[in-house]
């Protein structure tokens, strides 16, 4: 069971550092909430941080625009991220738990070659993935993008670290003892132990690719299949002679934030699960 | 065990999304009526704002011709797209492209040669407006949408308010700018923007400059040739001694200054209006236009700045069904008068300039009835363009040499040459034959 | 027992690359081989002849060394690379400083506000770029920032941070901005992922937090901080996204102000991929170097966990 940390005493001096931090970081995000509430016509002539009292407005005609393609593209970006996450998360965390929990020829070698993924931004690889992927006709498709956002070398990292400390060789070792398969064994008793690095990985890489642009960007040509960024990014690059919508794109951005934020909150719980005592040899 | 339900509940999640991502990629096809079969289905990029109207239209009359747009983002990024798909063998039939954009394309075996079936709109546009689609020999690459001659917008309340006379040339701009600078140091004239290439382009233009020229089966590149060395010095003499700002357009601030008066003037183009209604809507009915200010008094001339066409891509299936959208597009008066409502540009089609939506000056001037005439005039006079096939060079080495000497505080001309060094580099580089 | 002992076979273990296949997979299509197509790309060029306006006029050639040499020599790029240089040394101990203090707060059983703070602080990796110029420039620029405004009303001079003297640390200010909650989620998953009874004890026996936290929490983090160094040091290396947000707002950011930059301009702006492949081979090359001699150092403590 979870043991809750109940306290009656906080202490402040622990926590103002904290919250320091948190304003630190709130006042971008504010500033967006600030704008978006804010008419176009104000928005460039009124303080910056004095709220104005469109939101409502505006929501509505970025959903007025092209008949809700915002909404469209939401969608679209959640399929994107959740798919990918997913996918990435379970990739991941077999891959992680592989590297942990096993000794084999070329382990380090692949965990190498993994990592120097990393060493590659997409920046130079997003043309290279275009073109190898119009070769097999993928491209301009749900999967052009999703197929490239599963692979995620950070998150193998990550659960492989994960997997080292939160599933103890003994556990593993009592399982295979009792018979388990090995599949068997990382569904049913390792992956329960390491769903906070899991959830970890899944966040993560949700948030990327809810975020991402240059893929998308390059992939799709369809504006029915665009996420949110390249949707956006096209409402504020209507051509050199043509006004930007900027309180559309300010207000789409706020609404995309805001299923972020419901994620990372419906996630934290995750993080609060304690180890399995029960089966290992103290 | 902890939750041996959680795993379960992934496994079906994923299953789920999977699914439903598959049914959806399978079934994404386009929104709206699939064409009968037999009938041609054309696909278009373009950014221009409500254009999906005139595609409505063009749809409702022409079940046979079914044009599916995708509004992509406007500007460089989309040549770089449109490049690498066409690479790949899948570009749309139609797209949108700028004109400085054409000879990248067409150096890139983007677009096909129209030249036949545009032949008889031809003479619907100014002969400035052809060459920019024609490069200047006789194929045609794109039919002409918009036009971006360049004319002067000031803000007339604070102009009585200072004092200061309307420039019509160069040199009484100068000495407005100054004499602004002694009354009030808080405002500038104008700004010279290092991001905005295409502003200074134009600008050159109207100053009798000409970049790119064919000669023969070489390019001529003369970039810091004698007229723009003399609009680079004169605009580099103003920065360096503050008369006016070197701050870039587009931002905040910009948009700010706009709006407060700040800024005075803003030397643009016809398109403005719309732009000057979001970035500063506090001013409504105090800007006026007049004509460039000139570098000879007496003369008439002007650049351009911006300004698309509609282009047929080579590996298109249906190029005789999209050169027919497209000359429909730009030219019939139903199609213009959309493009010019909802997408707020001004028609490069010579009918169209007169059209009835642009009969009333533009909202954003409701004091200024001339106006429409006084565009008109200058789109007219607007200074034909050839364009490189490395503009995008030029361009992203102007952005970078312009802002360095704005805060190194040198001489602009010495920005210049760089500009013309990196452009004869990257032809020569890439086998470009280059006149010397 | 009906199952025998397996203890003692040396039965070949498939289990593990079955679990690596599918990411094998994956990555060697969408990663390796693309990156093999680059570095083909990267000896070769574009060879145009004449006008280059003819239907072929154009062809790709091999182009050798040619691409490398000119990477090579230019002092754009290395004047870059000095900078992100400094960029890193300025960045990186300061995001994973704050990080790492923010996770050990958050671990620490008397803080309040945890929830908030928390998502606070992680708040910043949720805002889509699409939007960071427009942000960024409300912040920064001088006549719409609000911190100007303040230091006009208290009578302070009003500073502009995208001069070319400060620009560098406003865009330092954004990666630290959008890093420190990510780093500091991952800190936190690894403090999460240590077992309390190690600590409980020390609690019991009258140890202070402090204590805790340096003697015992810090030294088990060793792994995750370094690995943590690691990717923050390439992902710094290969800055981008912070510089092209603030270059329309200010005069002092070039193209090719970051290594990746001028990559970005090659490939997108300049469609020059050959170009761009061969700068990227080089940064790949270095960022290799300087990570690889960089965990070489630390090495033994990296995976402290598990038996090597």
């Amino acid at each position: 069971m979870t043991t809750t940390r109940k306290h009656s005493r906080g202490s402040w001096a622990v926590t103002v550092p904290l919250v320091l931090g948190a304003l630190y970081c709130l006042l971008p995000v504010a500033w967006v909430l600030v704008a978006a509430s804010k008419s176009g016509s104000t928005l460039f002539t009124s303080f910056t941080f004095a709220p104005g009292d469109a939101l409502a407005d505006n929501v509505a005609e970025l959903s007025a625009y092209r008949d809700g393609l915002y909404w469209r593209w939401m969608a679209n970006t959640a399929l994107y991220a959740g798919g990918g996450a997913l996918l990435s998360a379970l990739l991941s965390g077999m891959a992680g738990y592989a590297l942990a929990k096993y000794r084999f020829a070329g382990r380090a070698v692949i965990f190498n070659v993994l990592l120097g993924g990393v060493l590659v931004p997409a920046v130079v690889l997003a043309i290279p993935q275009y073109l190898l992927l119009s070769k097999v006709g993928l491209t301009d498709t749900y999967w052009s993008v999703l197929l490239p956002s599963i692979v995620s070398p950070y998150g193998i990292y990550l659960s492989r670290i994960y997997a080292a400390a939160a599933v103890p060789d003994e556990v593993v070792e009592a399982a295979r003892t009792d018979g388990a398969g090995e599949f068997r064994t990382f569904r049913s008793v390792a992956m329960p132990m390491m769903v906070p690095g899991l959830i970890t990985v899944f966040l993560f890489q949700f948030v990327a690719i809810w975020n991402n642009f240059l893929l998308p960007f390059i992939m799709l040509a369809d504006d029915g299949r665009f996420p949110m960024t390249v949707g956006l990014y096209t409402l504020l690059n209507q051509g050199a002679t043509a006004p930007a919508l900027y309180s559309l794109v300010i207000t789409g951005s706020l609404l995309s934030i805001v299923p972020l934020v419901a994620l990372f909150l419906s996630l934290q719980r995750y993080w609060r699960i304690d180890l399995l005592s029960g089966s290992v040899k103290s | 065990m902890r939750r041996p339900s959680l795993t379960k509940t992934l496994t079906m999640s994923a299953v789920a999304l999977l699914g439903a991502g598959l049914l959806t990629a399978c079934t994404a096809e386009d929104d709206g009526a699939e064409a009968p079969a037999g009938d041609v289905e054309l696909s278009f990029w373009s950014w221009v704002p409500e254009i999906e109207k005139a595609v409505d239209t063009w749809n409702a009359a022409h079940p046979d011709i079914h044009v599916t747009l995708s509004k992509q983002a406007g500007g460089g990024d989309l040549v770089t797209k449109l490049l690498t798909a066409n690479q790949a063998g899948n570009p749309p039939d139609l797209v949108q492209a700028e004109y400085q954009s054409l000879p990248t394309l067409v150096s890139n075996n983007v677009l096909a040669d129209i030249a036949e079936q545009a032949a008889p709109v031809k003479d619907q546009f100014a002969d400035g407006v052809w060459q920019q689609v024609s490069l200047g020999t006789e194929s045609v690459y794109a039919i002409p949408q918009d036009a971006g001659p360049m004319m002067f917008y000031y803000r007339a309340d604070l102009f009585d308010e200072y004092g200061l006379t309307v420039p019509t040339t160069w040199d009484g701009f100068a000495e407005a700018a100054r004499e602004l600078r002694g009354k009030d140091d808080k405002k500038y004239l104008t700004t010279f923007s290092a991001t905005d290439p295409g502003w200074f382009a134009g600008l050159a233009q109207q100053a009798g400059a000409a970049w790119w020229g064919i000669e023969g089966e070489a390019w001529r590149v003369s970039i810091n040739d004698a007229a723009t060395r003399k609009v680079a010095d004169y605009w580099g003499g103003l920065v360096a001694e503050g008369a006016v700002s070197g701050q870039p357009m587009y931002t905040p601030e910009w948009n700010k200054a706009l709006n407060d008066g700040t800024l005075l003037t803003w030397p643009s183009a016809v398109w403005a209006p719309a732009v000057l209604e979001t970035s500063a809507p506090d001013t409504k009915g105090k800007w006026a236009m007049a004509p460039m200010p000139q570098w000879t008094a007496g003369e008439n001339k002007t650049g351009n700045w911006g300004g698309s066409s509609t282009g047929v891509t080579e590996l298109s299936k249906h190029k005789d069904a999209a050169v027919q959208f497209a000359t429909w597009l730009n030219t019939d008066p139903v199609a213009t008068e959309l493009l010019v409502t909802g997408g707020g540009i001004y028609p490069a089609a010579r009918a169209a300039q007169t059209g009835p939506a642009l009969q009333k000056p533009p909202a954003f001037f409701p004091e200024q009835a001339d106006f429409w005439t006084v565009a008109q005039q200058a789109a007219d006079t607007a200074a034909g363009v050839t364009w490189g096939p490395n503009v995008n060079v030029t361009y992203d080495t102007y952005r970078d040499a312009f802002a360095k000497a704005i805060t190194d505080k040198t001489p602009f001309s010495g920005a210049l040459d760089a500009v013309q060094q990196a452009t004869v580099d990257d032809m020569t580089k890439n086998g470009f034959t280059v006149a010397a | 027992m009906t199952k025998a002992r397996r203890r003692g076979t040396h039965k070949p273990r498939i289990a593990p690359y079955a679990f690596l296949a599918p990411a094998i997979v994956l990555f060697t299509l969408l990663v390796l081989v693309p990156i093999g197509y680059a570095a083909y790309l990267s000896l070769r060029k574009v060879k145009v002849s004449g006008l280059g306006l003819g239907r072929n006029a154009r062809t790709e050639i091999f182009a050798g060394l040619e691409n490398y040499r000119e990477a090579l020599t230019d002092g754009d790029l290395w004047s870059g690379a000095l900078r992100v240089l400094g960029y890193g040394l300025v960045l990186i101990p300061t995001m994973l400083g704050l990080a790492l203090l923010f996770a050990l707060l958050l671990d620490h059983p008397k803080t309040r506000m945890r929830r908030f703070t928390r998502i606070s602080i992680f708040l910043p990796y949720a805002v889509p770029a699409v939007i960071a110029s427009l942000l960024w420039g409300f912040l920064y620029l001088p006549a719409v920032s609000p911190l100007n405004r303040i230091l006009a009303e208290l009578g302070l001079p009003e500073p502009n941070v995208l001069d070319t003297g400060s620009v560098f640390y406003a865009v330092a200010n954004i990666g630290l901005w959008g890093g420190v909650g990510f780093n500091m989620v991952v800190l936190f998953t690894a403090l999460r992922a240590i077992p309390p009874e190690l600590y409980e004890q020390a609690r019991i026996d009258g140890c202070s937090e402090w204590q805790i936290a340096t003697r015992i929490k810090i030294p088990l983090l060793f792994p995750a901080l370094i690995m943590t160094t690691v990717f923050t040091m390439i992902a710094t290396l290969q800055v981008f996204s912070e510089p092209v947000t603030l270059r329309p707002l200010s005069n002092s950011i070039s193209s090719s102000w970051t290594p990746l930059m001028k990559v970005y301009q090659d490939a997108f702006a300049r469609n020059d991929i050959y170009s761009a492949a061969a700068t990227s081979v080089v940064i790949a090359f270095l960022t290799l170097v300087l990570s690889f001699g960089f965990l070489r150092l630390v090495a033994a403590r990296a995976f402290a966990q598990e038996r090597s």
